[in-house]
């Protein structure tokens, strides 16, 4: 027995456009909270080098806070907290049309639902990028270090020139695993309503037929091709 | 300042927690002159000489280099201190993810602000001088421990320092390799540099040395001319060190 799986009811007419639309908007939130996550490692791990105890609490309290607590919960609460607390004119402009902001796909990156879901990816997965980079400087033997030290180089140039980049590489699998991590977590965010794959899906699904599979495929074929670019790139 | 000792330590003591592994070194290194330190191991050897570059954090006593108190020396002052003291580790310290070139490079560009071509220029040159010019292009793991190691010391006289210190450079190496090590640092001492050795080469020390150092228990024990510590040495101590290192089935220079 097989099962029943309608391509023409999802790969026709409007069920093909709203997954087409789905598809865009998983993109695009993948790449802004990618970048934004990469944003959140690279200060969180330059704040845990700080030789002051304050900010090294600091740091590992942002940690502790967002590797301890559900993404589901995070987002509902920079959606309708985070949106709240906003200044009213700030709310009233997100609110408005911005055609300029609006990608092909109809991804509308000022939407409170794109925004609460980048936002909360960025700092979500940016905290496990800092800390597979920090398993990474922890793995790069002391004598690195001291080399750096013995030819004069300043903590920054050692950590650019000769600690980070090792860091990296040590880093590489699960750091690109947590890249792949957010494409899929975007899918937490059809809980905000951010109209991405998974919920393109639903909608789907009440409409007239079975999506789920087809999301599925879409999932693997686009975490198929971040791996390959992620590991290309990384081995450069 | 050419006028003043290569490096001075005034009474030099440090502890790590409790254990106190310097206990009181008073020493001057003249310029150009090649001094071996050797002694047991936990003598403090390795302490002593990290101690010039501030490696080891002070904690009593004072250490000039060239005339510049390292355990005041802060932020650039440290950088260029530190770059104008070539210092060769035990297990190398290469820097794994670059070529020798570019390890021989790194700090001559952001230390020394040198530019590329001029850093480039050097690099051949020095990683000539230790036999590895057609290796410029190849990482530290493609090259075997003996030319790591050389490219280590190529590294450390890329700032072109008028003291290299020498942290047990051929104990991390098979046998066999030891002897070019020997030969390179061998050469450097003809070049005038000023060299202090860590080493339990007797070989190397017997021939090389002006002057020999045995540390035992944080303590200078002897401090003679190489013809004198082999003959007779004058602390007990160290005629036993010597004659354990000295027996016919310890591995030495070839």
């Amino acid at each position: 027995m097989s099962i029943p799986i309608d391509w023409a009811g999802v790969l026709t007419g409007e069920p093909a456009r709203w997954l087409a639309e789905g598809l865009a908007v998983t993109l695009a939130t993948t790449i802004v909270a990618g970048l934004g996550a990469t944003l959140v490692a690279v200060s969180l791990t330059a704040l845990r080098l700080s030789p002051s105890a304050p900010i090294l609490w600091l740091s590992r309290g942002i940690v502790s806070v967002f590797r301890n607590t559900p993404l589901l919960v995070q987002l509902l609460v920079w959606y309708f907290v985070g949106f709240g607390v906003l200044p009213a004119g700030a709310r009233a402009w997100l609110v408005a049309d911005h055609p300029w902001a609006v990608l092909p796909g109809n991804v509308s990156l000022l939407a409170p639902e794109f925004l609460a879901a980048a936002w909360g990816l960025s700092l979500f997965v940016g905290v496990f990028l800092s800390e597979e980079i920090q398993a990474g400087l922890n793995a790069i033997p002391r004598g690195q270090r001291e080399a750096a030290a013995s030819q004069g180089l300043g903590s920054w140039d050692s950590i650019a020139a000769v600690l980070l980049p090792q860091a990296l590489r040590n880093a590489r699998q699960p750091v690109v695993g947590q890249y792949l991590n957010l494409m899929k977590l975007t899918s937490i965010a059809c809980s905000v309503g951010l109209a991405e794959i998974t919920y393109q899906a639903r909608v789907i699904e009440s409409y007239n037929s079975h999506a789920f599979e087809a999301g599925t495929i879409l999932y693997l074929a686009v975490g198929f091709v971040m791996e390959r670019l992620l590991l290309a790139g990384g081995r450069s | 300042m050419s006028s003043s000792p290569m490096i001075e330590f005034r009474d030099v003591h440090k502890s790590f927690g409790d254990l106190e592994v310097i206990r009181g070194v008073s020493l001057t290194v003249h310029r150009g002159s090649v001094v071996v330190v050797c002694g047991p191991s936990g003598s403090g050897k390795s302490t002593l000489i990290r101690r010039v570059n501030r490696l080891e954090t002070p904690s009593r006593g004072e250490v000039f280099v060239d005339g510049i108190n390292s355990s005041l020396a802060r932020g650039e002052e440290l950088r260029l201190l530190r770059s104008g003291v070539g210092f060769v580790f035990q297990q190398f310290n290469l820097y794994p993810h670059l070529t020798a070139r570019q390890n021989v490079t790194l700090a001559l560009r952001k230390v020394l602000k040198q530019g590329k071509a001029e850093a480039d220029e050097v690099a051949e040159e020095v990683l000539a001088q230790v036999g590895l010019a057609d290796k410029a292009e190849s990482l530290p793991g493609q090259l075997s421990g003996g030319q790591q190691q050389r490219v280590a010391i190529a590294r450390a006289l890329a700032a072109k320092p008028e003291l290299l210190l020498f942290d047990e450079p051929t104990s991390a190496l098979d046998p066999e390799m030891i002897g070019e090590v020997l030969a390179v640092i061998r050469d450097l001492a003809h070049r005038g540099i000023t060299l202090v050795v860590v080493t339990h080469e007797m070989g190397f020390a017997r021939t090389v040395a002006d002057r020999i150092l045995f540390l035992d228990r944080g303590i200078i024990e002897e401090d003679s001319p190489p013809e004198t510590f082999f003959r007779g040495a004058a602390s007990p101590r160290a005629r036993q060190f010597l004659s354990r290192i000295l027996s016919p089935l310890h591995t030495a220079e070839s």
